[in-house]
């Protein structure tokens, strides 16, 4: 058993690259395994099902924990291994408002990645449906920020960034890969300067590193 | 006039901040919105002439733009200054890229595609700047849209009447008592609309619970025109 922290990651996918901005932003130390998700479908094998019975990556191993589920492991890795607590707040409305915006990334972003599987590797899907769902999401997040730069606030979920943020990142930041220009986002254009000049900040393939 | 002879809004001036770029449309153009180092604002046509690559997709450093693919940099002009693959050529004059005039008016950055543009009226008003609101609907339904939904005023309790009026032909105001909204109209296709809108007066008096209280306004607004839009028209796919 390795010690310390293991992804099991894929370079193109937006979810292990969530877990990727969550080890770099944190400033930890991890091994990456990379696994061949495309063409290979190494992730749907029997040592990865036995790992993840859902067929999906990431997963990580901390110890003896083997986690998937990405926000479950973003949030894992705030908790366990953040002492400022400021990633993952556990007070008051902070922690329900980071809650919030991680069940959003995870349950109505989950359309996001579809348009854009459905875009690079050629996943089943409606082009036209998938690209207007994801846009009304991430209308939802661009109305979310201005109403929070009307408090002066320029966070999603607390008066820093959180694991929320990290969450909601790879939808914005990729979406010209599944068709969906920045143009009408101004508030998300603003947010994802600020985003990527956190210390830690790291790109994956479809983000410039120049901006 | 036609819709191409005005001078239209693009961004918010505080969407576009210091060091940064945007993509936007106007009448099917694509422009890139970009503002420099020392704060001025540029509307360019968004192509690079070397690959055809949207500037907007590149990088703003000190008053010069750069392409994303090969890192062509261009000054305020729209002149290519230097080839980073090529760091000794005197780059032909002939390398440029079109650029469109551009002034800031009532919080927001103006351009026109005319090649004898209206003189761009001097009077600026002070302004808190509200926000962009996105329509999948013709110029002519977005004004009048602007009709579709009551203001409350904010600067007073009194009850007031809404009232909405031309300022020009792309700025309309809508008025509630002492509460002034301002909408700049940007015909971005012609089934696509932009509204920018700032709320008249100063900071003090709107920043915060004001801008709050119209962006209510705002929303049920976009609510209005989208609902409008899907009872008699057929799906909107105009929607990236």
């Amino acid at each position: 058993m390795p010690a310390g922290l293991v992804l099991y990651n894929y370079e193109l996918d937006e979810s292990c690259y969530k877990v990727r901005l969550a080890l770099s932003l944190l400033g930890l130390q991890w091994q990456a395994v990379a696994v061949d998700v495309f063409p290979g479908k190494e992730h749907l094998s029997p040592p990865f099902l036995a790992l993840n019975p859902s067929g999906r990556l990431p997963i990580l191993r901390d110890g003896d924990l083997v986690l998937h589920g990405t926000e479950a492991i973003i949030a894992h890795l705030a908790r366990a291994h953040d002492p400022t607590c400021k990633w993952l707040p556990v007070q008051g409305s902070e922690f329900a408002e980071v809650m919030r915006w991680l069940i959003f990334a995870a349950h109505d972003l989950g359309v996001t990645i579809a348009a854009r599987r459905h875009s690079l590797f050629g996943a089943s899907g409606n082009e036209q449906s998938l690209r207007a769902t994801s846009s009304l999401a991430i209308r939802i997040m661009d109305d979310h920020m201005t109403a929070r730069g009307f408090a002066q606030e320029e966070w999603f979920a607390a008066g820093h960034p959180t694991i929320a943020d990290i969450a909601l990142f790879p939808a914005f930041a990729l979406s010209r890969d599944f068709g969906i220009d920045h143009d009408e986002y101004p508030a998300l254009r603003r947010w994802a300067r600020r985003f990527r000049a956190l210390p830690g900040f790291k790109t994956m393939p479809g983000i410039p590193d120049y901006h | 006039m036609r819709l191409e002879d005005f001078w239209h809004p693009v961004a918010l001036s505080q969407s576009i901040e210091p060091r940064s770029s945007a993509g936007t449309r106007l009448l099917d153009q694509e422009l890139v919105v970009w503002r420099d180092n020392s704060g001025v604002a540029h509307v360019w046509e968004d192509r690079c002439p070397h690959r055809g690559m949207k500037l907007s997709f590149g990088f703003v450093r000190g008053d010069h733009i750069a392409c994303l693919y090969h890192g062509w940099q261009y000054n305020s002009g729209g002149r290519c200054q230097y080839i980073p693959a090529h760091p000794a050529l005197d780059v032909p004059k002939t390398i440029k890229v079109p650029v469109y005039p551009a002034h800031e008016r009532h919080g927001m950055i103006w351009t026109t595609l005319s090649e004898n543009p209206a003189t761009m009226p001097e009077h600026d008003e002070m302004v808190v700047p509200l926000r962009s609101l996105y329509l999948g609907c013709a110029f002519d339904a977005a004004v009048a849209a602007l009709n579709s939904v009551r203001l409350a005023p904010f600067a007073s309790q009194a009850q007031a009447e809404t009232t909405v009026s031309g300022v020009n032909d792309t700025l309309v105001a809508v008025s509630c008592g002492q509460d002034r909204i301002l909408a700049g109209v940007q015909a971005i296709s012609k089934t696509r609309t932009a509204l920018h809108l700032s709320l008249s007066g100063p900071a003090e008096r709107y920043l915060g619970a004001g801008q709050n209280h119209f962006n209510e306004w705002a929303l049920r607004l976009r609510h209005a025109a989208e609902h409008a839009r899907a009872a008699y028209a057929t799906p909107d796919q105009d929607v990236a």
